[in-house]
Parts: structure tokens; sequence; C-alpha cells
């Protein structure tokens, strides 16, 4: 009985109810005040240091002039010539097979090692000896590229470099090998030089979901009589496979970004181009040191869409896992 | 006519005078001017304040932070009241500049390389202040300064804008090979003059030393230099600029035209010999992957060149010499005539070039309130007082008054050391540097000098450098098309294939191989419109030589 007259008493009030949820929003935003404050700083910082800047995408349309800026009165339109001149450069084609194929490289190789790096880590018992272990491994993340690049020069240099020396020594080749000039070796070097700086970093947070994994199950799968490696596959995994999969649909979204700084300082040898130009050095070239900016911004703007378009598409795919970013 | 003449020589005459004589501003001014004629308004350095902002538009160089930095800055201070503040790019030269220029934010004056695009902008945003009335009016750059030479400085409104630094009318420079004094006695003096006598040199090196010591040391081989010096060694007449980006063209003598440099025999001829080094370990494995200098340097210090090949060896090999020379005398390191290919003539080999224009240059902004007095600042430091004063510090010290050379009278209390160490302080930021005067009156203190006592360049500019020298002038000056312009795309895209060829090519791993780099790249080259390129820059060339009287 009390439940009809509940039901009867709210379907009479409905335009109240509206006007009273109305005035809980401001309520509740009042309330929140406290996250409120946390977000909307956020919010502003992108909000102008990537929402108002987005107008400077129109440079790419128009011939642009540094004294007048991206004047959109002055300055001729001259619609889609740079995004033409981009893509009949002769450059372009080995400028995008770079780019894929040092991405999907850094991807292969970059993307699960860190993953393992924490499963492994997981299995050490001793503590101290895991914690000198990841200080160890994220310590290269914060070093600068250049200071990386200058320790990879020397290991790999003809002259007294550590590796032609131990090669040497062991007795594997007769004569140096001069790494940093061959195209052959360039994008092992680049890509395992990536992984050794960042696997460390890269690996805290599959840490930290790893630590998150409910100690019950594997004591479960212990007395099951489930091994090591049995546990690892199918708890560990699967109970960090959302984590794994955000993080996938995020590196697929930047599969035109191979690297910029690396390949830079690396690939100081101007005949390496035909395996380390990509999009980035290229624009940096181009772009930049040439000030063509309209040219660059084209060519940023064209990285920008196609990177867009991957990101929905890995995340419609990872949709069905149920596991998607949106 | 003839009046406003004589008005500019008394002028002239009277700015000589005062500047030779008598530092002083008081000095009275034009006092024999003709009565119908204004008094000349010409501002005297010193006479009132000066204060102005200045920037030197280089990755690698920026003006002193104080004044008192620098001796010859120091004096300018204290003695005439200029106080110049200056903005520092610190290493990030082309960003500061775009963004100066965006915010119209300009210095009032810019001290640059003469072929940077930016000077171009500025032309042609109008935010430059010609600088041809001025030139009129104050004596030593006009004295100085060749009119040819200004003809060629001039933007095509036919004005000139830039100051010149270091212009010439002789030969300078100091590209060359230097050799390991140490190593080279130790293998028996050989004669080394020829490029096989060379090769037979760096094999001989190498059996004897093995890994310790690099026979060959190229410097800065990416940007062609210690590669590029045997380029010019293969052929008579050839030119060390026929390998710079803004020129990448050889002179065909034949069609007086420029021609492509992929198909020269000469540079197909050059490159195969520095493959040969490269694969029989002759020569530098890194010098394409290591473009630090500090390596080399290294190098050089410890006595581990055998021979070294660069565009500029003074600093490094001079610094080495000093260094290696102290411990043992017998060491260190000496010049020697560049190498030929056997059969062509020694002295038609230039493996440097000089450009009577100099190399920077300085211009006057809009943004400056009184460009009058910039210049005025310029033409002083450019005549004899201010260069003097920079190479043997105030008057009254080292050097007390001009001879009729206008040359600097040397002192009883002359200081070789002090004035070293002068010279040293104020290298890196001479503005206007006027090599015409300096070189001479330089040559003759160090000629005075016993020889041990000599500057280690010295020695060979006199003996070498100055006489393997060619001047470049017609190659280098207006042959980069405008930013934004199809041939400007057209010279980027091919100097990135020359700096490709010239790497793959230089480790190329046969004789064939280098013809096949070459070849493809002259095919490449040409689809790119390197030929469109070269027609351009043949007209240039063809104006400037015209207008050099070459």
């Amino acid at each position: 009985m009390s439940q009809v007259t509940a039901k009867e008493h709210y379907s009479s009030i409905p335009p109240k109810r509206r006007s009273v949820n109305e005035k809980s929003f401001f309520q509740r935003l009042w309330k929140q005040m406290d996250i409120q404050l946390m977000v909307w700083p956020g919010v502003l910082l992108i909000f102008i240091f990537a929402y108002i800047p987005m107008y400077g995408v129109l440079t790419g349309f128009m011939d642009y002039n540094i004294f007048t800026g991206a004047n959109i009165f002055e300055n001729p339109w001259v619609g889609f010539k740079h995004f033409e001149d981009f893509f009949n450069a002769p450059q372009f084609w080995t400028i995008m097979r770079n780019t894929i194929v040092i991405s999907l490289l850094k991807l292969l190789v970059g993307f699960p090692a860190p993953i393992l790096l924490a499963m492994m880590l997981n299995e050490v018992r001793h503590r101290n000896f895991k914690r000198v272990i990841q200080s160890i491994t994220y310590l290269p993340y914060f070093m600068s590229w250049v200071i990386v690049g200058s320790i990879v020069m020397s290991l790999l240099s003809t002259e007294n470099g550590s590796v032609n020396m131990l090669l040497k020594g062991i007795g594997a080749i007769d004569e140096s090998i001069n790494f940093l000039s061959m195209k052959d070796y360039f994008w092992a070097i680049l890509v395992s030089t990536n992984v050794w700086k960042d696997i460390g970093f890269n690996s805290i947070i599959f840490m930290a979901a790893i630590a998150g994994v409910n100690p019950s199950l594997y004591e479960a799968a212990e007395i099951d009589g489930a091994s090591r490696f049995k546990q690892m596959y199918l708890i560990t995994i699967p109970t960090i496979m959302p984590i794994i999969i955000i993080f996938m649909i995020l590196a697929m979204g930047s599969l035109l970004s191979a690297g910029f700084e690396d390949i830079l300082i690396l690939a100081q040898n101007p005949s390496l181009r035909p395996v380390s130009d990509v999009i980035d050095t290229y624009v940096y070239r181009v772009g930049l040191q040439n000030q063509r900016y309209d040219f660059g911004v084209a060519v940023g703007l064209f990285r920008a869409v196609v990177s867009v378009m991957l990101l929905t598409i890995a995340n419609y795919l990872a949709r069905r896992t149920g596991n998607s970013l949106w | 006519m003839v009046v406003t003449t004589a008005f500019l020589l008394t002028t002239v005459f009277a700015g000589c005078s005062k500047s030779t004589n008598d530092p002083k501003p008081s000095t009275p001014k034009n006092s024999n001017v003709s009565t119908d004629e204004k008094p000349a308004d010409v501002w005297q350095l010193g006479s009132s304040d000066l204060e102005f902002s200045a920037y030197a538009h280089y990755g690698w160089l920026d003006l002193p932070a104080k004044m008192e930095d620098v001796p010859f800055w120091k004096y300018l201070k204290e003695n005439k009241k200029v106080n110049i503040k200056t903005i520092a790019a610190q290493g990030n030269h082309s960003q500061l500049m775009t963004t100066m220029m965006a915010d119209d934010d300009l210095p009032d004056m810019i001290f640059g390389n003469r072929y940077d695009p930016d000077i171009m902008r500025l032309y042609e945003a109008g935010k430059l202040v010609a600088l041809d009335d001025y030139m009129e009016k104050y004596p030593n750059l006009k004295k100085w300064l060749d009119t040819k030479s200004a003809d060629m400085l001039r933007f095509p409104d036919g004005k000139l804008y830039q100051f010149p630094n270091w212009y010439t009318s002789r030969p300078n420079g100091s590209a060359g090979y230097v050799v390991n004094k140490k190593i080279y006695k130790e293998l028996g003096s050989p004669t080394l003059e020829t490029m096989d006598q060379l090769y037979d040199y760096l094999v001989k090196v190498k059996e004897k030393y093995g890994e310790e010591v690099i026979p060959y040391e190229a410097d800065r081989a990416v940007d062609g230099q210690g590669v590029g010096l045997i380029y010019t060694g293969f052929k008579e007449n050839a030119y060390y600029r026929s390998l710079n980006g803004n020129t990448l063209a050889v002179v065909d003598e034949a069609n007086n035209k420029l021609a492509s440099l992929f198909t020269d025999p000469a540079f197909h001829e050059s490159q195969k010999f520095v493959s040969k080094l490269y694969r029989e370990k002759l020569i530098s494995q890194d010098m394409f992957t290591i473009t630090d200098r500090g390596p080399v340097q290294e190098k050089l210090m410890s006595g581990r060149v055998a021979v070294f090949g660069s565009s500029d060896p003074m600093p490094y090999a001079s610094a080495a010499h000093l260094a290696l020379s102290k411990e043992d005398p017998e060491a260190g390191y000496f010049m020697i005539w560049p190498f030929h290919k056997a059969g062509l003539d020694k002295n038609k080999i230039y493996p440097g070039g000089y450009d009577l224009l100099g190399w920077n240059v300085n211009v006057i902004t809009t943004a400056a309130k009184d460009p009058e007095k910039i210049f005025a600042f310029l033409d002083y430091i450019t005549g004899p007082e201010g260069m003097v004063i920079q190479y043997y510090g105030p008057e009254g010290g080292n050097w007390n008054g001009l001879d009729e050379n206008e040359q600097p009278i040397l002192t009883d209390q002359y200081n070789a050391k002090e004035v070293s160490e002068i010279q040293a302080a104020n290298n890196p930021v001479m503005i206007a540097g006027n090599t015409a005067y300096i070189d001479p009156a330089k040559m003759k203190f160090e000629l005075a000098k016993p020889v041990e006592e000599r500057n280690w360049l010295a020695r060979y500019q006199e003996s070498v450098t100055w006489k393997t020298h060619i001047d470049q002038t017609a190659l280098a000056t207006h042959l980069t098309p405008d930013p934004g312009t199809e041939l400007a795309d057209t010279s980027v895209n091919v100097l990135d294939i020359f700096l490709q060829t010239l790497s793959a090519s230089s480790t190329a791993k046969s004789d064939e191989e280098v013809d096949k780099i070459l070849d493809q790249a002259e095919k490449d080259a040409q689809a790119l419109g390197y030929n469109e390129l070269l027609e351009w820059r043949t007209e240039r060339w063809l104006e400037n030589k015209k207008m050099l009287g070459q």
C-alpha cells in the first residue's frame, strides 16, 4: 500500500521535481567545491594551451608571413597547397615508411618489455634486490637524449668503443664495425636504446597494477597446484589486461610519432637518412630550420588527423573486449 | 658637384685626422668647410651618450653580457660613452629571431651571417635601415670598403643595408693540412706533395702506429670540410665553395656556366680516393658519426693524429701545437703546402677561398632610435683607431700614433704577451673588422718577433695559406634563392642529397660504388630541379662577375 502511495506521490509532482533537481545541480556543484577546484585549473590549462592555439592550424592553409603572423585577413589563402607539397615531396614515401616501421618496431619491442619486467620483478622475493633493480632500470629515463646519445656513440665508436673492443676481444670480429653509419643496424640501435631508456619507468604503472591483484587468487591457484608460470599466465595477465589495453590504445594514437630527439641525435650521419628520416625530423628540418612554418603546420595537421583516426579505430576494436577508453 | 666632392673629402680628411691623432671628441670640427655649405652634422663617437641593443644571430656565439667582459668594449664604455645592451640567443638563435620578428620587438643592431635568410626576410619586411647616406658622411667604411664590394652587398633595391665584417681586398683564411711533426720525423720526413705521397704516408703511419694514431683526421666531414679539401686537390682552380650548400655547383670554364657537382670527374676521383682511405682505415672511421669536435681536439692534443685536414685548423691545431711543443720542442704540428694530384700545377690548388665581403654583417633595424649614431659607432670600429685598439690596447701603451701608412707605431713598452692576451680576449666579438687594414699591421708585428715567438698560424699565412686561397666572392654572393620560393625548396632538397651522397660515397665499398652513388645522386637531383637551380645560379654568378669586373 505504501508503495502505491509513493508512486502516486512521485507521479503527481513531475514539474516540481525538475526544479528541485536544477537547484540541486548547483548545490551539488557547491558541495563538490573541493573537487571542482582541482578540476578547473586543468580544464583551463587545456583550454588555453590546447584549444586557443588551435586557430594556428589555419596557418597550414595560408602562405604564412612571420611579420603579420597568422593574420587571416592579410595572408593569402592557398588551400591544400602545403599538403600537396608534402604528399608530392620526393622523400614522402621514405618518410612514411620509416615513421611507420620505426613506430611499429618500438611498439612491438618497447610495449611488452616493461610488462615483462614488471612481471619478472613481481616474482622477486628479495625486497632490497628488487628495489636496486628498479632504481637501476628507471634511472636512464631521467637522462636527456643528448646524454644517452653520447653514451651510445662512445659505446659504439670504432675508435676505443667498448662494444667493438669487446667483440674484438672475444674474437667475433677482426676489424671495428662502424655501427652508427650502417643502415642495417640503425633501427635495432634506435629501438634498443629506447627500450633501455624507458623500460624501468614504464614498468612502474604495470607494477602498480600487479600489486592490485587480489592475493587470494594466487593462494587459491597454488592450492589447486598451479605452477608459477601458470599463475602468471592465468591470473596476472588477465587481471592487468584492462590497463594493457588502455595503454595499447594510447600507443596506437601515436603511431605516426616515431620519436624525434632520439633520431636527431643518433642519426648524425646524413647517409642514414633513407632509414632514419621520419615525419618529425622532416618537419624540423624543412618547417623549422628553413622557416616554412605553414608547411610544418600542414604536415603536423595531417599527422594529427591520422592519429585521431587510428585512436578511434583502436578504441572501437577495444570496445569489443569491454576495455575501451570511451 | 665640385663643392660637394670637396666637402666630402674634407669630412673624410677631418675624420681621419681625428681618429688618428686625437681620440678625444672635442677637436674642432670641419673648420675649413666652405661657408655656403651647411656644416656637416657628423656625430662624433663619444661626444654624447650612445645606448643601443645588439644581438648576434648565431647559435654558437653571443655578444658579451656586460661591456666590461671584453677589453675593447670596456674601453668603449669608459672612453666613448657607449653602452650596448646585448641580447643573447644562448644557442637558440633561429627561435629567438622568429620570436623577435613575430613580436616586432627587434634589437637595434643585429650581427649575423651574410647568407642567413633571416637578414633577407628583415629586408623584405622593410625592417632594415639603409646605410648609403651615412656611408657618404662618415670616413672609414667609405675609405676601406671597395666600391665593387659595396655594390655586391647591396640588396635588390640598390641600397646598402649591411655593414660588413672582415671585408678585405686580399686573400685570407687558413684552410689546409696540418702534419704531426714527431710522426713525420719518425717516418723519415718523406716528401709530402702529391695525393699518392699522402696515401703512401698514411699507409706507413698505419703500419707503424696501428690503431694508436689516426692517419688522416677530417674535420667536420659532415659539412664537407676535411673531405672537401681533398676534392680541391684533384682539379686546378677548383673551388672549395663548390661544396657549400648555398652554391653546390662547379665552374664550367669552357661554357662559362655553373655545372652539376655530381658529374664533375674531379669529384668522382676525389671521392674514390677518400673511400679508399676509408676502406683501408687510413681516415677517421667516425668522421660522419661523431660530429662533435671535442673528440677531434682531444686526439690532436694527445698527438694521435698524423695529418689533419680542416677549413680552419687554426683554433685546434695551434692549441695542440702549443701544448705538445711545451713538453717536447720536437713535437707539435706544422702546416704544409696543400696536396695535389700528380701532374697538376700545385700553385693552382686552392683548398680554401676568401670573400671580399667577409662573412658576417651588421644590420641596423628600424627599431633603432638613432641609426646614424650606430653607424658612426661601426664606422669608428672599422677605422684604424678602432682596429688598433682592439688588437694592441689603448693608445699610449703598446703603440703611440700612426705612421704615414696609418699603421700603429710601436712604443718601447711594447709587450708581446700582453698584446696576445688583448687579442685573445677581444677575438670572439670583433663586429666590424677590417682585414685589409689589420692584416698588414699584424704581419708587421709578427715578422718583428723571433721565429719561435711568432704566432703559430702567422708563420704559415705568409708562406702557405694566403697563397692557396682563391677569391670566391662571385660564387658565394646572392646565390641563395629567396626563402619560400620553389627554388629555395629545390636548394634545400639538393643539399639534402648532397650531404647524404658525400657521406655515402666517402664510405663506399668500392670505386664502382662511388660512381654508382654519384650517378644516382645526379639523377635524383635532376628530378628535383637541380638544373633550373644551376641555371638561376649561373645568371647570378655572371652578374656578380660583371659587378666585380672579373
